[in-house]
């Protein structure tokens, strides 16, 4: 009995000891946030410095990591072996729960690369305060940035998840996005996280949304996540392609690559 | 004289017969009112606790009862968790079940409990947090509750018996550690190697007060 005890007592100081790092936890929800934030900020600067007079743009749509921390890692390892790309777009659900550390851990996983990225929201990223803590650690759900001549302009589509209380999509935004002519926009990529007519989007509004965004300067295409597999589809038969990102677990991404014809794309497996 | 006779000899019998039924009349009435009253004294908490951390607030506070031997404990706590980065401060309401099979005399009125566990569900008082998915939502599209979290912890504790001729309020004074993690936690380490130890077994420590109580030993 005394040998169980004591074998018991040196086992729960081990995993006592183990447990330092974060050492206290207040709730799974508490909004603790710590280590870097306003990722989207930083990195599209980065992104904008870069990419700055580059004729041909190659960045990676990607998306739906949620609780898939492996594939996630691995995808950042065999990104960080290319030397050919300038960004990662996450296409949003960087979190599966909305707890306060998916975000964190993803994050982490993510700053490995050595590319900038930039993470849209997506609806399990808005569950319980989530909508919080993406702002905290991310930023605004809904911004752009310039990559050589393309407008890359990044909305938050979640709609079932804000029950009117706050405009999603914001046409406030979209509106000013398109009035704001910034030196070298020549032409525009639109990406969400919910595409149009999906069960997140608000769809009474759909239809217009399409007619908004057409009256970017140039729109080339739209690249959505969610839908968890690889997808090219014209939703509204205008010509305007939305490309869906597989979900991480897939170890697949979409590469383009904007050329000054135009534009190409690939699926890469990892 | 007769009816003297005859009077003392009624009233004698009179008593022989109604004193017990009086006095067993009493009897089950006292027993009874005893009965009633031992039942709602086990309503009073034997102990309150505090304790930081833990996944139910940055502070709790509670009061919990302990029966069996001492080895089984049920806790109630109220926890405090302060905004930080969302929009509001919340409390939280955590029922808490122990199990702590051993009690070791450690001498000069210590003693120390080698493994306390349990398991505690925690709902969070917050608008934004739900039981299931409220009904806007397509059948099952979050299979979870963002408001009910269910936590399983292992810990020890050392505790001060208060010499019975010093006592007041108290009987002891428990210091407490435990290690616990949480539901969600254990679904995302499930199949995957990234999430350490470190990232989901989480410390929290507490004082437990015993309440000076005559049931003590119980």
């Amino acid at each position: 009995m005394k040998m169980i005890m004591k074998n018991l007592f040196i086992l729960l100081t081990v995993l006592l000891l183990c447990a330092c790092n974060d050492l206290f936890e207040y709730h799974p929800y508490d909004g603790r946030i710590s280590g870097e934030t306003g990722i989207n900020a930083k990195n599209t600067a980065r992104i904008e410095n870069t990419c700055a007079g580059k004729t041909h743009i190659s960045f990676i749509m990607t998306g739906d990591t949620q609780r898939r921390y492996d594939e996630t890692e691995d995808f950042v390892k065999s990104v960080n072996r290319r030397d050919d790309i300038d960004f990662v777009i996450h296409g949003g659900d960087i979190s599966d729960f909305g707890l306060t550390k998916e975000f964190m851990w993803m994050r982490d996983i993510m700053n490995g690369l050595k590319i900038p990225y930039v993470v849209l929201i997506g609806n399990h990223d808005c569950l319980a305060n989530g909508k919080e803590i993406y702002r905290g650690i991310f930023g605004e759900e809904n911004f752009s940035f310039l990559a050589g001549d393309c407008k890359f302009v990044c909305l938050n589509t979640n709609s079932l998840e804000y029950d009117y209380s706050h405009p999603v999509p914001d046409f406030t935004f979209i509106e000013n996005s398109i009035g704001e002519r910034r030196a070298g926009h020549e032409r525009t990529v639109i990406a969400v996280h919910a595409p149009p007519l999906s069960e997140q989007f608000d769809n009474n509004v759909s239809v217009i949304f399409q007619h908004f965004i057409k009256r970017f300067p140039a729109l080339q295409f739209c690249l959505n996540a969610h839908e968890h597999g690889i997808s090219v589809k014209d939703r509204f038969d205008d010509g305007v392609i939305y490309y869906g990102s597989p979900s991480i677990e897939k170890r697949q991404y979409l590469l383009f690559t904007l050329t000054p014809e135009g534009y190409d794309y690939e699926v890469v497996r990892f | 004289m007769i009816m003297k006779w005859y009077g003392f000899k009624y009233t004698v019998l009179w008593l022989i017969l109604i004193f017990p039924l009086t006095a067993s009349a009493q009897n089950s009435y006292e027993k009874r009112m005893e009965k009633r009253q031992q039942r709602w004294n086990q309503l009073i908490p034997t102990h309150s606790q505090l304790q930081y951390a833990g996944g139910m607030g940055l502070l709790s506070g509670g009061v919990g009862w302990d029966y069996g031997k001492n080895r089984w404990e049920t806790d109630v706590f109220l926890g405090f968790l302060p905004r930080y980065s969302t929009r509001e401060t919340k409390w939280t309401f955590t029922l808490k079940q122990n199990y702590i099979p051993w009690n070791i005399d450690a001498g000069k009125n210590f003693s120390f409990s080698p493994l306390s566990c349990g398991l505690y569900a925690n709902t969070i008082f917050d608008e934004d947090f739900w039981m299931s998915d409220p009904d806007k939502y397509p059948n099952r599209y979050y299979s979870f509750s963002t408001k009910l979290r269910f936590h399983i912890y292992v810990g020890q504790g050392v505790a001060y018996n208060i010499p019975y001729e010093k006592r007041r309020l108290l009987n002891a004074v428990t210091f407490f550690y435990e290690i616990s993690s949480s539901d969600l936690y254990f679904i995302s380490v499930f199949g995957n190697s990234w999430l350490k130890p470190k990232d989901y077994l989480h410390l929290s420590v507490g004082m437990k007060f015993d309440f000076a109580d005559k049931r003590q030993g119980r």
